[in-house]
């Protein structure tokens, strides 16, 4: 901090990105100097990602400036102005050595014939620069996630020897790990390397920003000295109340149990308990990794737990997916692209799949499909889908369009227990409105919702109930008249790493 | 004009779903300036028998593919069920115990892929090369490499009779084809095939048993070369033992040529029949005009990359399912 006499080493000036209609990142303006640490913090949605992406030139502005040491930069090459970001997903060759990751991008020799001892040795500096003791002939497999971190790291700084990114660093790492993490972290600072720490542990927060930027749906909403801002100011800035919210009117859930899980466990998660009324909205928050995909999953019978589960008190076993839809369960998953949608098909064939028995022409015996296209056109103007045509692909729509039909296809199920995983995620914010106000109609005819979601606000807004999940443990419920976003917030992240050993 | 407009666009859509159909007409157009022998009845006739073979086990390759798998072992199967249909007929000179036989082979082998690719989930491509060598082998073995004599009358004047200038075998194969393009479009068992190749994960989650879906291409695939193999009997008078192995790339080239996609999800057996066509006319038409054999097979390479590519180009530029 001793550096704020000194020039910026990058300054934004009211950057701003637009993908079409959406802006993302909106007027964000800050300062980073030599030597210190910068907390970027905000959910999951707000604009930090492609902040990042932005400063590393992965993406290009819409308006706005970025010097670099007082030099306006445009078209910002992070590897020649020496910044660098170690991503969420690391971007290592698992079969090549150490060594060969390092210097990947820049083999020493000449071309077709490369100087192996140079590259070894290149390697072997930047790790000594780390203070890590890695073989630089072991296989990138061979190693453990922190350590392939620091490979991912060592690599980074190879280029970027003046600000490097860092992107939720510790989510997948151990305690040891990540102390060792902090402590390469402080040497780089000695050194004059800037950093940009993206974190939503408050705890590594705390420890190691000296500065923080709160972004919240792609404004910048505080920024400051983190010694001056108590802990529950910063969570408050981070959550906020969204703008255009939706509202949906919560009715009281009937008495009846529709669903309930006893002692679920499995790899994942640990002994989960927890039942849904019919005509309740359940969600389920957390951190990511937090299990709760794992859970719901489990649930939905793709994976395998132990526990029980039983529906409208019967027990369901074993727990498979034809069972739970034989039982009215339907599961929109997260990840729409691998799971969810039939891509190169259909919106029809998309909206129909679950449901395709019925539409079987009774009459010449199972030939043909009766009112298919009725059917799902029905869908279609029900859930609000925008199409070209009902024959168009699937992947043609937009991550909205898409979502909202899937879900229209479990609807046409006429489920009784409705799991949504993420179900706005990647989503604009009319489709997000459109869903809210589907998930409460559901309710109120009697369904069973249980929501996973990263957006507490969202959670906030349209459950009767919060359970939050840490670490592969329900650790907290919450009423819908006790709802607090900073407690939950903290609850779902504080020491999240200690249960982890 | 707007009833123009439409035609064109109907005309468009015709392309977009069957990008053959402009080939097989410039090939025909071609051949038929070439030579005047071209479109005769007798040659026609001659082409369509020499394919009906190829034709069926095409048909079977299509559901196969659009599952995303791959069927080498077909043209083998092929062999395995001619001769030992070939041996059941000529012992017992009964046609239907020779088509009861053939069709059981055909069964027998598809059960074995299927059981091992869909149940066991091993790699199709693995699994049904071997079973192309053990079809091949009992091929060789039971017929000792040569044909297989004692062929019934009857199935020898079955293959080289013709109804209205269409050969019976070619009939049958029409008749094949139709049948499984209904099962194809009109059965949830049809759609369930298309979805599992489109993604197999979405297929699992809404719950289709993928499993038995893929174990039932493999079976469909061997019982369709076991008709096949009887139709080669039918069509060369006698039970070949080799007959089935040099086929097998002009079976998946034509499944592929046709637009169906080795990707899955994407194709129907309508296509696969252009796709054998354009194959069958191109080998014909370039026998007709004195093009040796191998001088034909560099056209023919050629030209799978053009209609490849060009079915590649439209299917990528279109943004409705076919």
């Amino acid at each position: 901090m001793q550096e704020t006499t000194n020039k910026p080493l990058l300054s934004v000036k009211n950057l701003k990105k637009t993908f079409g209609l959406k802006t993302v990142v909106n007027n964000v303006s800050f300062d980073v100097y030599p030597g210190e640490i910068i907390t970027l913090v905000g959910e999951n949605g707000a604009g930090k990602s492609t902040l990042k992406n932005m400063l590393c030139g992965l993406l290009e502005p819409t308006e706005g400036q970025i010097f670099i040491e007082g030099q306006e930069v445009k078209n910002i090459n992070g590897y020649e102005h020496g910044i660098s970001a170690v991503h969420q997903e690391l971007s290592l060759f698992g079969t090549l050595t150490v060594a060969e990751n390092i210097c990947i991008t820049q083999l020493p020799g000449k071309p077709g014939n490369v100087n192996w001892v140079e590259v070894d040795n290149i390697a072997q500096k930047q790790l000594d620069f780390l203070g890590i003791d890695i073989d630089t002939k072991s296989l990138v497999e061979d190693l453990g996630t922190g350590k392939q971190q620091i490979v991912e790291i060592a690599k980074a700084l190879l280029h970027a020897d003046k600000l490097l990114i860092l992107d939720e660093p510790t989510t997948s790492l151990t305690a040891p790990e990540r102390e060792k993490l902090f402590i390469i972290m402080e040497r780089l600072k000695e050194r004059g390397v800037a950093i940009i720490f993206i974190s939503h542990f408050m705890d590594e927060i705390y420890k190691m920003g000296d500065k923080y930027i709160v972004l919240r749906d792609g404004h910048q909403v505080g920024s400051g000295f983190l010694k001056d801002v108590p802990r529950n100011d910063l969570e408050e800035m981070m959550v906020g109340r969204t703008i255009g919210e939706s509202q949906i009117d919560l009715k009281p859930p009937q008495e009846v149990d529709a669903i309930r899980v006893e002692n679920l466990s499995s790899y994942d998660f640990h002994d989960v308990s927890f039942t849904v009324k019919k005509g309740e909205i359940l969600g389920i928050a957390g951190l990511v990794g937090a299990g709760r995909t794992e859970l719901v999953e489990a649930i939905f019978g793709i994976r395998k737990s132990k526990g029980n589960i039983f529906i409208n008190d019967k027990l369901v076993s074993p727990v498979t997916i034809s069972k739970m839809l034989e039982n009215n369960v339907s599961l929109v998953t997260e990840d729409r692209k691998t799971n969810g949608i039939f891509g190169i098909r259909s919106v029809r064939e998309n909206i129909s799949a679950a449901t395709i028995e019925s539409f079987v022409n009774r009459k010449i015996k199972g030939f043909g499909f009766r009112n298919e296209e009725e059917k799902t056109m029905e869908v279609v103007k029900d859930m609000n889908v925008a199409i070209p045509h009902i024959q168009s692909k699937i992947k043609s729509l937009s991550g909205g369009n898409q979502q909202k039909a899937i879900i229209g296809r479990w609807l046409s199920t006429k489920p009784q227990i409705c799991i949504l995983d993420e179900p706005t995620k990647g989503v604009d914010i009319g489709a997000k409105f459109d869903i809210h106000t589907m998930i409460g109609e559901l309710a109120k005819q009697g369904v069973a919702v249980i929501v996973v979601s990263s957006d507490l606000p969202e959670l906030l807004q349209i459950s009767h109930r919060i359970k939050v999940m840490r670490t592969g443990h329900m650790v907290g419920e919450f009423k819908r008249e006790e709802f607090n976003s900073a407690k939950i917030i903290s609850m779902a992240a504080s020491s999240a790493y200690e249960k982890k050993e | 004009m707007i009833k123009n407009g439409s035609m064109a666009k109907n005309s468009l859509n015709v392309i977009r779903n069957y990008p053959a159909i402009p080939i097989i007409l410039s090939l025909l157009l071609a051949f038929s300036l070439l030579s005047p022998f071209f479109l005769t009845g007798i040659n026609m006739e001659s082409m369509m028998a020499a394919n009906a073979v190829i034709l069926i086990a095409a048909i079977g390759q299509t559901f196969v593919l659009l599952t995303g798998g791959i069927d080498l072992s077909v043209s083998t199967v092929i062999s395995a069920s001619a001769v030992l249909s070939g041996v059941v007929m000529a012992s017992t000179q009964s046609v239907f115990l020779g088509v009861i036989t053939a069709i059981s082979v055909g069964i027998l082998f598809g059960l074995f892929n299927g059981v091992l690719i869909g149940h066991f989930g091993l790699t199709p491509f693995i699994t049904t090369m071997g079973t192309q060598l053990i079809a091949r082998g009992i091929a060789f073995v039971v017929s000792q490499g040569i044909a297989v004599k004692g062929t019934p009358d009857a199935i020898v004047f079955f293959g080289f009779s013709s109804f209205l200038g269409i050969p019976y075998i070619t009939l049958v194969s029409l008749g094949i084809l139709i049948i499984c393009s209904i099962l194809l479009t009109q059965t949830t068992w049809g759609r369930k095939i298309i979805l599992l190749g489109s993604n197999r994960k979405s297929a699992d989650f809404v719950g289709i048993n993928t499993k038995k879906i893929e174990m039932s291409v493999y079976l469909l695939s061997g019982f369709l070369a076991g008709i096949a193999g009887i139709i080669s009997v039918a069509n060369l008078g006698n039970a070949i033992p080799g007959v089935g192995d040099t086929i097998l790339l002009i079976i998946i080239g034509g499944v592929v040529l046709g637009g169906t996609s080795m990707n899955g999800g994407e194709g129907s057996v309508q296509r696969t029949i252009l796709g054998v066509g354009i194959l069958a006319i191109l080998t014909n038409g370039l026998n007709l005009i004195g093009i040796p054999f191998y001088d034909q097979l560099i056209i023919q390479g050629i030209l799978i990359f053009i209609g490849n590519g060009l079915a590649m180009k439209i299917s990528s530029k279109s943004s409705l399912a076919m």
